[in-house]
């Protein structure tokens, strides 16, 4: 149960984002509304395998990270080493690439909440993060020795387990920052990033910790990116910066792409009593389910619900909503009339950063969480890039027997999507995000006054 | 092959493994304990033994790996041992 009184304080963020060197070129990059997206090489090179070419990705030896080869052609690395020496060889050794990401987030994290080492080692400090895990690279390795060359199984590793379990993030920063808290992560497909975050706030606002590391990850991997190729859900047509297109009347499907985004949380009192910088501080945080038995389909009704979990005991009033937007068919005008029907057509205005870096996954609650922290420090919102034309008609959806949503087509509600960055008064911020599974998650976060 | 060629193999062995520190790499002998005197990470020593068969082109049965001791001369007697028995 929350303990009357306490509250949560964002105090530090950190990650890995696409074709950004750090959060800093991240921050200007996304307000001067630039895409993140580009050709992949990888996919690419794979010709006719692959319907989709575009991704926010990032490289294995990007972010001053080298790749170990053990055997040249192989198109997979044994290991990483961090070439600015703040991860040691031995934590990298356990670690594939979004855990090394999730471990530098963590540390610029910390870096930027100054805990000391005392607090961060504590027993009232946790760590809860987590990827969307539809597909990991390190099992490439695995199969390769025992299945196609018939090796023993140590020539897969002694890593694999550690490098490809579930919970290998939450895992290796543990390991890194030696808490001695809860040390757990939250699997809720597309909701994971956010998931994770509520979950760590809920740990603080129940009293059971003081202080989390949180955050969603997702590492570059072309074992997730064919699974979503192969459902056919991946934008294609486009320029790699026009290809992620939420709400536009051409959008065609989502681009896949990869990073990672965590942030530090801190019991408000004892975060105000230290003089940290509070980034934000959480209002409310609340998720569900569909219950409508479809694994795919998003649901009107669970939204609704979810805003009405979300307004039960907080005081709901964004200025901006920061929506999933994932640029699919169906998603995306479903999620806006579901926003418009609860908070009106006026007085918000409406964000969906993945029309700038793409849908990062599991990763994408928490890099977009970020998104909206720097709204807060920034006072503006980044426009929706490629929301060039909205439906002027009705969505099919709209038309079916027993629709009780609005009956305005999407072109009613442009005035809510700028589609270049505008600057405002943002007290308050909304974030959503969904996954398969019908799960819903929401999360409210305020200026610190 | 004779003795110090396999250590030599196994040391360039040990420099790819990252867990193990290089400057420990400057003296090895055949009494050389990996555990307690390189501080090897006891979970390498299965991919040292994987990346050793690789290196020296042997395959080591499940019990030759079993009973491995610890130190330098116990995995070039193995590596011996293998390629004895490839060889027959």
């Amino acid at each position: 149960m929350q303990v009357q009184g306490r509250k949560v304080a964002v105090v530090g963020m950190g990650g890995a984002f696409p074709d950004c060197a750090d959060i800093n070129v991240f921050d200007q990059k996304i307000f001067s509304g630039q895409s993140l997206i580009r050709e992949w090489p990888k996919a690419a090179e794979r010709d006719k395998q692959i319907r989709s070419k575009v991704s926010g990705f990032i490289n294995d030896n990007d972010l001053g990270i080298e790749p170990i080869y053990l055997v040249d052609g192989y198109d997979w690395p044994e290991t990483f080493v961090d070439t600015s020496g703040r991860i040691p060889d031995v934590n990298m050794a356990t670690a594939d690439l979004g855990c090394v990401w999730a471990m530098m987030g963590s540390l610029n994290s910390i870096e930027m909440a100054g805990w000391t080492k005392e607090e961060t080692q504590s027993e009232k400090t946790g760590v809860v993060i987590a990827s969307g895990g539809g597909g990991n690279v390190i099992m490439r390795n695995a199969w390769h020795a025992f299945f196609e060359l018939g090796k023993k199984s140590r020539h897969a590793g002694s890593h694999m387990v550690d490098r490809a379990m579930s919970y290998r993030e939450a895992a290796n920063v543990s390991c890194l920052i030696k808490n001695r808290g809860v040390c757990e992560s939250i699997v809720s497909a597309c909701a994971t990033g956010l998931g994770n975050i509520g979950y760590a706030y809920r740990l603080i606002k129940f009293g059971l910790q003081d202080r989390a590391v949180a955050g969603g990850v997702e590492g570059t991997s072309l074992e997730t990116f064919i699974g979503f190729d192969a459902m056919q859900v991946l934008s294609k047509g486009f320029s790699p910066a026009e290809s992620s297109r939420p709400f536009d009347t051409k959008r065609n499907g989502f681009v896949c792409s990869f990073g990672a985004g965590i942030v530090a949380l801190e019991e408000y009192e004892m975060a105000k009593a230290r003089g940290a910088n509070i980034l934000a501080v959480i209002d409310e945080y609340f998720n569900n389910s569909d219950g409508d038995g479809d694994m795919f389909y998003p649901s009107y009704g669970g939204q609704r619900r979810l805003w009405k979990g979300l307004s039960a005991e907080a005081i709901i009033k964004p200025d901006v909503v920061k929506v999933h937007g994932t640029a699919t068919p169906v998603g995306d005008i479903l999620e806006l009339i579901s926003v418009v029907d609860t908070l009106g057509e006026s007085g918000y205005h409406i964000s969906a950063p993945k029309s700038q870096f793409g849908h990062m996954l599991g990763a994408a609650g928490s890099v977009e969480f970020i998104t909206a922290l720097l709204m807060l420090k920034n006072q503006q919102v980044p426009g929706c890039i490629n929301s060039e034309n909205l439906n002027p008609e009705l969505e099919n959806f709209q038309k079916k027997e027993g629709w009780e949503g609005s009956m305005k087509p999407a072109a009613a509600y442009r005035d809510l999507i700028p589609q270049e960055t505008i600057s405002k008064e943002i007290n308050q911020i909304v974030c959503l995000n969904y996954g398969f599974g019908g799960t819903n998650s929401a999360m409210a976060i305020s200026k610190d006054n | 092959m004779e003795r110090q060629e396999i250590i030599d193999g196994l040391i360039e062995v040990l420099r790819t493994v990252r867990t193990v520190d290089p400057a420990k790499l400057e003296h090895v002998t055949e009494e050389t304990d990996f555990l307690t005197d390189m501080n090897t990470p006891s979970t390498e020593l299965i991919n040292i033994a994987a990346k050793v068969e690789q290196k020296f082109d042997v395959e080591f049965e499940d019990e030759d790996i079993d009973e491995l001791g610890s130190k330098v001369k116990d995995i070039v007697d193995l590596i011996l041992k293998a390629k004895a028995r490839q060889d027959s």
